[in-house]
């Protein structure tokens, strides 16, 4: 009779688990094949409280042209309509928009997963309550150092102590809470300490990779990025606390760098989509290409602009630029409409 | 026989896409394994998931059970079912 379960590629391989696996060749699998995406990213807006120096969205102000409740709403309900599995909701900061619960409990209500990535800064005791309730795949937040030093010199204005406490406080009501960090050259070497901190708090995971060199962090790349020799012992810590909590705690790493992203999405995209907070759904975050705009376009339509732009010459060429030069990724946040 | 609580399943043109929402695993199934997971998350036991193909394909049974066993086998090991 023959039945086929085939471990693909992920719609997200900056944290995901299987990178290096086989691609085996099978009917099915490719996400032009795919009626709608598997995984949505929506940068819900850009309000931010921080200005971290190496945020891919440059976030801060709110742009005059969001979405608003209602069309962020409706968008939810192709959403649904869509049957789209997986949602991860960040910003800006998404504790600031204001009908962000709204939009999570239509989310939730219809059992789709849920993850919102925040810097956890407004997470008290009463917000964590709220949170428990929508019961999210998880709460991610953005640890950049074991200690308040590291943390709070790339997250300029950021408070490594209300960081922790949102920990604690997701944990204490039961919320399935993850942390990411982004190496600098000056917060790199805490990684092996935030590991462990993560570990006795409780977290069910910690996430890192090389930074990406795209919005802020390309404006900042000479302060940031760190040196070789800094990213080899990086990778050694990362091997040995991935093997010492292995069963217990959950630590990801993506190996690769965004170029080398970019080389695997070219020859096969991702079956998610990316929309920031006007509504403008974008290739992928490293490049300019915007497919659509989710205000005036529904959410069938920019699927179908989006599996047809990957295959755009100017998209391919472009790409094979920023392979060529990745000075370009700065460019990733002038959109370009295709 | 169950599946994790944050596993996804659509089904499409090929069968079915499997999301394990919290490890961030796909896999791709086909027709047959499609129908495998449908009657899984209906709560159907292993002999009533033979029964059903059994009855609904020419192939001896023997064939069946090993190729069932394999791909329940496959959900196992890739956590996507938990019991």
């Amino acid at each position: 009779m023959g039945i086929v379960a085939q471990d693909r590629k992920p719609s997200r391989p900056a944290e995901t688990a299987s990178e290096g696996e086989p691609q085996a060749g099978f009917g099915g699998a490719s996400f032009e094949d795919y009626d709608s995406p598997l995984f949505f990213a929506w940068q819900i807006n850009s309000a931010c409280n921080l200005g971290c120096l190496h945020c891919c969205e440059e976030a801060g102000h709110s742009l005059p042209d969001e979405m608003t409740r209602d069309q962020a709403l409706s968008l939810c309900r192709q959403i649904v309509g869509m049957k789209i599995p997986y949602v991860a909701i960040s910003g800006g900061e998404p504790m600031l928009c204001p009908h962000l619960f709204d939009v999570c409990e239509v989310i939730r209500g219809n059992s789709i997963s849920l993850k919102i990535e925040t810097n956890g800064e407004f997470i008290d005791e009463s917000v964590a309550r709220r949170l428990a309730g929508l019961k999210l795949r998880s709460v991610q937040i953005s640890l950049d150092g074991a200690t308040a030093q590291a943390h709070e010199r790339l997250r300029v204005a950021g408070n490594w102590e209300k960081a922790v406490a949102a920990c604690n406080n997701l944990l204490r009501h039961g919320v399935n809470t993850e942390i990411v960090f982004v190496p600098t050259q000056f917060n790199i070497h805490e990684i092996g300490e935030l590991i462990d901190l993560a570990y006795s708090i409780g977290v069910y995971g910690v996430y890192t990779g090389k930074t990406m060199r795209i919005g802020r962090a390309a404006k900042n790349w000479d302060i940031i990025c760190p040196s070789e020799q800094q990213y080899g012992r990086f990778f050694d810590v990362l091997q040995a606390k991935a093997a010492r909590y292995e069963g217990k705690m959950k630590v990801y790493y993506y190996p690769y760098d965004v170029v080398e992203e970019l080389k695997y999405r070219l020859q096969c995209p991702a079956a998610s989509l990316l929309v920031v907070p006007n509504g403008n759904a974008k290739l992928i975050g490293p490049l300019p290409f915007v497919c659509g705009n989710l205000k005036v376009q529904s959410l069938d339509q920019v699927w179908d602009n989006y599996k047809k732009a990957w295959r755009n010459p100017r998209v391919i060429e472009f790409t094979e630029q920023v392979i060529a030069d990745p000075r370009l990724l700065a460019r990733s946040n002038d959109w370009i409409e295709i | 026989m169950k599946l994790t609580e944050h596993t996804k399943i659509r089904k499409e043109k090929f069968g079915a896409v499997v999301f394990e929402t919290l490890t961030e695993k796909v896999f791709v199934a086909d027709a047959v394994g499609a129908e495998i997971l449908e009657l899984i998350t209906q709560r159907k036991t292993l002999p009533e998931i033979l029964a059903r193909l059994t009855d609904n394909y020419e192939a001896d049974r023997q064939v069946i059970e090993r190729d069932v066993a394999e791909f329940i086998e496959q959900l196992r090991s890739s956590k996507i079912m938990c019991s």
